[in-house]
């Protein structure tokens, strides 16, 4: 492709920020993300959060569906997994004795840990079933966890349809208490995931997913193991929804069920298809979507509405058939998503003044 | 190298083989030649582990593979292409063409996590490897960045082939690797495949219909009809058999 | 003993309505190959036409008396000397509600309908020839459309909806156990059952079935037989969203109007893989064995594990046949 992007040696040529717009884009996010705990007021924080925590999810689902091409609907239950463990992790480490000030280092790796087992467990009907079959497996595992996690008889430990108070992090006595600090740790936490799953996709791991995505008799005879890499990529990206959930929980007093239901898997895949599968990018454009569309609706509604609680009344279902309409739209004109906008916007820049569509 | 053992293969009623028996030697490119729906494909596919027969075997090195998974097959170095190509047509022909080193590579999960330190060091030395034994060899340096689906079929043919090229094969197995081509592009492939044969040491199995192709590189042909084999030898044996003859241009009424 | 007997007509009974509901999902699918995920919203969206056309327009100041409450005279004296609970007199209720159940049942069948020629029409078409993935999450999408859309609309969630079919106790015995059903819930599955059949039937021996069947295997080849592909698409849309009006108004009578009804769409998708996806009589036996594990657990292990007793069945059909009980294996080429 002539873009003008020329490399020396091979070493250049696999580096995964390779020139000047992507440097400046991630060195950019970078600067950001560490001045806005001192200088970002309260509300910036509190949305720049929930985007992180998306984001790690997000990129997760993007692992399994969008490279991989395992169509996994029940992603919530991760989530959940990884939230839970952390109150309940806590409660076992704190009958053990173990200082606050470690408490962290060990539940969240207990989290992502407990959430990798239960993605390998919830991928194996994907060795058996594909697509379809295996969307509706999926969703039956993220129903059943629900229940599991609901079920009266765990209720000492899951706190049951009410929810359960979850402590907050404590790093070796810095206690992370406030919004403000805890963004500094999931922003922390968003770039090593981003560049730990990116790095896969330099190394034949990520080229085996995407081969069994294209065409997977093909990358059986190439030597790649079916069942061993189905099975790995549910993992990672179990994992990644895990840590999300793990840093749900400390962001947030108190988790309940109900904000792992079938809702937040639509939501995840959702900022997949409008972000773009597949794509470095298409987990950060989706979750910018995804977290801005309903603060926009917020914002809308009270200036439209001043406070009637009639016409707020209409706010969540607003938000529901936006949703839905983004992917349906996304997935009629541009099912390849905003990365592939993005694509055009900047092969066309490359080219000017010389190609016209 | 490869020997078939008294093959039989059938789906339901259809008796796909019947009774395949012959050796592919060492380092020498042995053609399967037969009319459309003789069995070539699904010797192909018994051999690469696609089915599995309902007697007898398949043996490499000696060993009996008759029931290993195709992704052991490829681990124990039997590569192949496919009749209509099989690449992953989300990469480039780069990814492809390092997709097929995958069973040579040994960066697991975690190594590949961190990225920085031993995957990377094997991730260079391969692409350099790659590069050199395969790009350069194969001639389509000058594409190798491309996506697939912007190749025309003849590349996308010999890229093919070079991602079979890339796991350092003893055995290569290549369904129709001229199917659709022109004279030029034949000769080229044909040329590459010699080339093949000459600097790496290849055991070559190959399946076509162009019979000036298969007559000139192949130093031994089985020619199969309807599921059995009908005629083994050397080209000139095989084009004088009456029995060959009467497969592919029938008897005179 | 007897109470399993009762569990078990419960449960079957359950079943049926639930191969109603599947019905829809297996009719679409055998003619566009779209398997229909909000399906269940469809059905929560009869069963809310029902309560608009049986409850809240009888109820308007504009609507007719007799509409709401059809009492002319020999009702009343029918009425006048009877006890409270006695069989004649919940007949004669019902027959006093009759004409709203009948504009409710109308109205929601008509409405129904014309949502599902709506979706086929703006959605579906689209679709044609695309992945899988596409094809299922435009119908996700779908799901949230309609519970939005169904939240604007009508706001409330309400309770009762006129039973369809006079809501007497009928008890009897079986082997000498005593059983109680009730009259109302006999007539849903009698309605669900002449549904199944005359579906099935009509897709097996009518023309426009069989146009159905010829669409399925091959889209091209029907074409050029001269039938018309997009008139069989719609068709197998509005025969799905009818199903569902009537299933919805049922699963209404049953379970009372409430967001909650969309559920029941994915425990039906469960069970539509589990009898394999174009296999009516597979679907119709995995509806009632499912309908009857239901009603096992909710005996031996209370109500709540009854919910996700087809999530965990379904899971188990799929490691077993990953085809469902009765579905054809897709061959690939390669």
């Amino acid at each position: 492709m002539i873009n003008g992007n020329l490399k020396a040696t091979y070493a250049a040529d696999e580096r995964m920020v390779d020139n000047r717009y992507k440097q400046f884009f991630v060195y950019g996010m970078a600067v950001l993300c560490a001045l806005m705990p001192f200088a970002a007021n309260n509300y910036i924080i509190l949305v720049a959060a929930q985007m992180g925590i998306m984001l790690i999810a997000v990129v997760g689902v993007n692992v399994v569906i969008g490279y991989t091409g395992l169509l996994s609907l029940g992603h919530a239950a991760f989530l959940a997994i990884g939230a839970y463990s952390i109150p309940i992790l806590h409660g076992a480490m704190g009958t053990l004795g173990l200082p606050e000030g470690i408490m962290p280092f060990l539940a969240i790796p207990g989290a992502v840990l407990i959430s990798a087992l239960l993605g390998i467990i919830v991928g194996l009907p994907s060795l058996r079933v594909k697509g379809l079959y295996l969307a509706v497996a999926t969703l039956s595992a993220n129903f059943i966890v629900i229940f599991l996690i609901e079920l009266k008889a765990v209720s000492p430990w899951t706190g049951g349809v009410q929810g359960i108070n979850t402590p907050d992090a404590n790093l070796l006595g810095w206690e992370l208490d406030t919004q403000r600090e805890m963004f500094a740790l999931i922003a922390a936490m968003a770039f090593v995931t981003i560049l730990a799953v990116q790095n896969l996709f330099r190394t034949r791991v990520g080229r085996a997913f995407i081969a069994i995505r294209e065409r997977d008799y093909s990358a059986e005879i190439l030597g790649i193991s079916l069942l061993r890499y189905k099975l790995m990529s549910f993992a990672i990206s179990a994992a990644c929804c895990g840590l999300a959930g793990a840093l749900f929980a400390y962001f947030y007093a108190r988790i309940l069920p109900e904000q792992f239901e079938l809702a937040l898997s639509l939501q995840l895949v959702a900022a997949l298809i409008v972000g773009g599968m597949g794509r470095i990018m298409g987990p950060i454009f989706g979750v910018i979507i995804i977290v801005t569309v309903p603060e926009a609706l917020k914002f809308s509604f009270g200036m439209v509405a001043g406070g009637s609680a009639d016409v707020a009344a209409f706010r969540a279902p607003l938000q529901e058939i936006v949703f839905g309409l983004l992917i349906i739209l996304f997935l009629m004109f541009e099912p390849l998503g905003i990365t592939q906008i993005v694509d055009r916007g900047f092969r066309a820049i490359n080219r000017w003044p010389f190609a016209r569509g | 190298m490869l020997e078939i053992r008294d093959l039989h293969l059938s789906f339901g009623g259809i008796d796909a083989l019947q009774g395949i028996n012959f050796t592919a030697a060492e380092g020498e490119i042995t053609g399967v030649i037969g009319p459309n729906g003789a069995g070539k494909t699904s010797l192909f596919n018994a051999i690469s582990g696609f089915y599995q027969p309902d007697r007898g075997q398949v043996l490499f090195k000696g060993g009996d593979i008759t029931w290993l998974s195709p992704d052991k097959r490829a681990g124990l170095g039997i590569a192949r292409t496919f009749q209509n190509i099989a690449l992953f047509r989300g990469m480039t022909v780069l990814d492809n063409v390092k997709l097929g080193g995958h069973t040579r590579l040994k960066t697991g999960l975690f190594s590949a996590l961190r990225y920085f330190g031993a995957a990377q060091q094997e991730e260079l030395a391969f692409r350099e490897e790659v590069e050199q034994r395969v790009i350069d060899f194969l001639e389509i340096d000058h594409i190798r960045k491309y996506p697939i689906t912007m190749l025309p079929y003849g590349l996308q043919k010999r890229v093919e082939l070079g991602r079979a090229l890339a796991m350092r094969p003893r055995v290569l197995l290549l369904d129709e690797p001229v199917a659709g081509m022109n004279r030029e592009e034949t000769a080229d492939m044909a040329r590459f495949i010699l080339d093949v044969q000459l600097e790496f040491g290849t055991t070559i199995l190959l399946v076509e219909h162009d019979m000036h192709m298969v007559m000139d590189i192949c130093s031994r042909i089985v020619v199969l009809n309807f599921g059995q084999q009908i005629s083994t030898g050397t080209p000139q044996e095989v084009s004088g058999d009456d029995t060959v003859i009467e497969a592919y241009l029938g008897r005179a009424a | 003993m007897g109470q399993f007997i009762q569990f078990t007509l419960n449960g079957l009974m359950a079943g049926a309505i639930y191969a109603l509901i599947a019905v829809g999902i297996v009719s679409v699918y055998k003619a566009t190959r779209v398997v229909n995920f909000a399906h269940g919203y469809l059905i929560m969206f009869g069963a809310y036409f029902y309560y608009t056309f049986a409850v809240l327009f009888p109820e308007l100041p504009s609507a007719p008396d007799w509409l709401a409450q059809w009492e002319p005279a020999w009702l009343l004296a029918a009425r006048e000397g009877l006890p409270m609970f006695s069989p004649m007199g919940a007949v004669l209720d019902w027959l006093a509600n009759l004409p709203r159940i009948v504009f409710g049942l109308a109205g929601s069948v008509v409405a129904c309908a014309l949502l599902g020629r709506l979706i086929e029409r703006t959605l579906m078409r689209p679709l044609i020839g695309q992945s899988t993935f596409a094809m299922i999450m435009i119908t996700v999408g779908l799901i949230s459309v309609l519970s939005g859309a169904k939240s604007l609309i009508w706001t409330a969630d309400a309770a009762f909806v006129p039973h369809i079919a006079p809501n007497t106790p009928i008890r009897f015995e079986v082997f000498g156990n005593p059983v109680f059903l009730f009259g109302a819930d006999v007539a849903n599955v009698a309605i669900a059952l002449v549904m199944f059949v005359s579906i099935v039937a009509w897709v097996r021996y009518s023309k426009g079935g069989v146009a159905i069947r010829a669409t399925a295997e091959d889209q091209q080849t029907a074409y050029s037989m001269g039938i018309s592909v997009p008139k069989v698409f719609a068709r197998a849309w509005v025969l799905a969203a009818t199903t569902g009006a009537i299933a919805g108004a049922i699963l209404a009578t049953r379970n009372g109007v409430s967001p909650s009804l969309g559920l029941f769409g994915f425990s039906v998708l469960a069970i539509v893989l589990m009898g394999g996806l174009d296999s009516y009589v597979g679907v119709f036996l995995a509806a009632l064995a499912v309908g009857f594990l239901e009603a096992m657990a909710q005996w031996q292990l209370g109500g709540e594990w009854a919910e996700v007793v087809p999530y965990i069945a379904v899971l188990i059909v799929i490691l077993i046949r990953p085809h469902g009980l009765f579905g054809q294996k897709e061959v690939e080429r390669i």
